[in-house]
């Protein structure tokens, strides 16, 4: 069975210890119509698109797991439920990523556990702790592939398919790798972006690349390093570390502000810093004006791009992207 | 037409002038979101301030565009909710129709409502450089766990420490207990005043509850309400005895759902009683009766079950039962739907609701305190349509 999910908050290593295969749903290429019927057209485009290509039946998935990060998404849930045959289940990763709230997160991975149990899926301390390294392996050969060059399409890649498979083809990637040459260095932070047009039009622009992007290194930027697993119980507990110090999403809440310091020192080699925005994105619109002011101040361009899927013009994108590599070079 | 005024709307005026006056002699406040447990602040004599209520009053004084503007020329994006942009963007401006807000001794924000206040009280924690507290309650799409009462009740207690080490001041049970039984006075006197609609002709609109709902938000768990209240459910019951409607001939009752449309509250009352047309109930002042469930044995574990079961903060199948039961018990013909561009949580998932609910409904798109994105024309032949068919 496969398993979709939105948000990189998902413990796809759960799912896949109880031998599914997590896969991640994007927004596609056409034009979204069967879903305006169910939710109104001031839903951000990745909801909107995800759940059109549900039902045109476009997806290859048996069950979805929702994750509460944004007002949105938590409402799809039920949506998506009422009108699709799939499995909908709903993790409430909390809001509050503290110590408070660790046990609480510990006893929502165990509850879903034992769904994906009542879904014909065991996790045991074996599967589990196999699971946990397949996936250390994969982010840190991905790390390592950014690294050396930012690949948008590999990323992208890995994650709709099966772990193991998105190891071997990261590997591939790793021999074929050259480094980037040299130019203004980006930094490009938002949502996701599944359209791999986007990041061509910066690497064309002449942009050395880097980002805070869902579907870029946040998707496997964590920094937790592997431990060994006795139990099955150890392993939610390292789960608990892992995500709660993932590299840090807007729909969250951090003591100390941790999410503003982390952008800015990621900023910090950057000669700019540019806002990829999905219309109607409210966590990351809220941070975006103080974000920018602090930006800024440390003397950093910015400039603010705001998309809606699918992106009907690439060379208005095109202009924008070429005028800020004026502004930077 | 000339609708039919309350005289409680003047005691209300009255008592919001004087809650607005108390915020400026208040020596510590903290802000506050509509669905979180002003109890505890009551309690401890700290002075809650609600921009969210003071989001509506610059709806209904047709100001949202004028204030929304200072936070959009900060780079705050048009989509953000209304209420948020207006109210920082009167911080930016200096000044509101009330003159401002009191600055914050600290930040109070419960997400039972929506995730959108997390971002909106983290932008004023940086602006005032103040402490924030965030009270997360997990979202119940199908069963309340004990493990989410578990979660909320511990942060709770989190929040009384908070609370005390951010005042100096110390909670004392004693007084908790009285303010929650307050509260629970004022939510069953404000509750018996909405079903006061169930008569016919129902001698109050849906437009009656929303202009005096403040005092039960923004006062809860003081003597206010409870006497207010009071007082509105005799000036409702003699319009009783007097078989007097709020709108005269009462030939179709209908319920609203959604934030009301601050700025055209009026122009929607007329409207409606011009049609012979009633607005009996809302799903949005009920969602301040539903709670308060106070098991007095431990009031920590009562106040985590309430404000964690809360009208936003549930499942769709949970919402369809909570609109049918109003449906039934105001014996209502109709919906008329508020697809709200502010409010996400509580809009995404009405085109499901209409077809989960007992009678047919309508949808008008709008917002609640932006009058820009509404169409009056559009707006109007909906809602035409929509009583011609129930007709």
């Amino acid at each position: 069975m496969n398993v979709g999910y939105l948000c990189t908050y998902t413990p796809k290593e759960l799912v896949y210890a109880a031998g599914f295969t997590p896969v991640r749903i994007f927004a596609g290429d056409e034009h979204i119509s069967l879903a305006t019927a169910h939710i109104q057209s001031y839903a951000c485009s990745q909801a909107r698109g995800s759940f059109e290509r549900a039902l045109k039946g476009e997806l290859d998935v048996q069950a979805v797991v929702f994750t509460r990060c944004c007002d949105t998404l938590m409402r799809l849930a039920d949506i998506w439920e009422r009108n699709t045959d799939m499995k909908v289940y709903n993790l409430e990763f909390p809001s509050r990523i503290d110590e408070k709230s660790r046990d609480y997160y510990f006893r929502e991975l165990q509850d879903f556990a034992n769904t994906l149990k009542e879904w014909g899926g065991d996790v045991t301390d074996e599967s589990l702790r196999e699971s946990l390294k397949l996936y250390w392996e994969l982010e840190e050969k991905l790390k390592k592939l950014f690294e050396v060059k930012p690949d948008y399409e590999a990323a992208k890649k890995v994650q709709e398919m099966n772990v193991r498979d998105a190891i071997e083809f990261v590997d591939s990637r790793l021999k074929k790798v050259e480094k980037s040459g040299k130019g203004p260095k980006v930094l490009i932070t938002g949502s996701v972006c599944p359209f791999l047009e986007v990041y061509k039009l910066f690497e064309e622009a002449g942009f050395i690349l880097k980002d805070d992007i869902c579907t870029g290194t946040r998707f496997f930027t964590f920094n937790t390093p592997l431990k060994e697993i006795e139990s099955v119980e150890d392993g939610l507990s390292f789960l608990v570390e892992k995500y709660f110090n993932k590299a840090p999403c807007p729909t969250k809440h951090f003591p100390n502000d941790d999410r503003f310091k982390y952008i800015l020192e990621l900023a910090e080699d950057c000669d700019g810093v540019v806002f990829l925005l999905l219309k109607f994105c409210e966590p990351h619109f809220y941070d975006y004006p103080q974000l920018k002011e602090k930006l800024e101040e440390m003397g950093k361009k910015v400039l603010l791009l705001e998309l809606e899927f699918p992106i009907s013009s690439y060379e208005q994108l095109r202009t924008r992207i070429e005028a800020f590599y004026e502004v930077l070079a | 037409m000339t609708l039919k005024k309350l005289k409680a709307t003047d005691r209300m005026k009255q008592i919001m002038g004087g809650y607005y006056m108390m915020g400026e002699q208040a020596e510590v406040n903290g802000w506050i979101t509509s669905g979180a447990p002003v109890e505890l602040l009551y309690a401890m004599d700290i002075y809650p301030v609600y921009p969210e209520n003071h989001g509506a009053l610059i709806g209904a004084a047709k100001q949202g565009p004028h204030f929304s503007d200072f936070a959009e020329k900060m780079g705050f994006s048009r989509d953000l909710c209304s209420y948020a942009r207006c109210d920082i963007g009167c911080v930016f401006a200096g000044t509101s129709p009330v003159g401002g807000l009191p600055e914050p001794t600290f930040l109070f924000a419960c997400n039972n409502i929506c995730n959108t206040v997390i971002k909106w009280y983290q932008v004023l924690s940086r602006i005032f450089k103040v402490p924030l507290f965030i009270l997360d309650t997990p979202f119940i799409r199908k069963d309340l766990k004990e493990s989410y009462i578990r979660y909320v009740h511990d942060q709770l207690y989190e929040f009384v420490d908070f609370l005390e080490k951010t005042t100096g001041r110390e909670l004392s049970d004693l007084k908790l207990k009285e303010t929650l039984i307050k509260s629970v006075q004022g939510v069953n006197g404000y509750s018996e005043v909405l079903k006061m609609a169930k008569n016919k002709p129902s001698p109050l609109t849906c437009f009656d509850a929303f202009l005096n709902m403040a005092p039960i938000v923004c006062l809860r768990g003081t003597d206010y309400p409870i006497e207010f209240y009071a007082e509105m459910k005799k000036e409702l019951v003699e319009r009783v005895e007097r078989g007097e409607g709020a709108v005269e001939n009462e030939e179709v009752r209908l319920l609203w759902d959604n934030i009301p449309v601050w700025y055209r509250l009026r122009w929607l009352a007329e409207f409606f009683a011009d049609r012979n047309a009633c607005l009996v109930a809302d799903t949005y002042t009920n969602a301040w009766t539903g709670f308060i469930s106070m098991d007095k044995s431990d009031v920590f574990w009562s106040m985590a079950e309430t404000y964690t079961f809360s009208y936003l903060n549930i499942g769709i199948e949970h919402t369809a039962e909570a609109i049918n039961r109003l449906i039934d018990y105001y014996d209502v013909d109709g919906v008329v739907i508020h697809s709200n561009r502010s409010c996400k949580p509580y809009s995404f998932g009405q085109y499901e609701l209409q077809k989960m609910i007992d009678v047919p409904s309508v949808v008008i798109e709008a917002d609640m305190v932006d009058s820009r994105v509404f169409s009056e024309a559009q707006v109007e032949t909906r809602l035409e349509a929509f009583l011609e068919m129930l007709k």
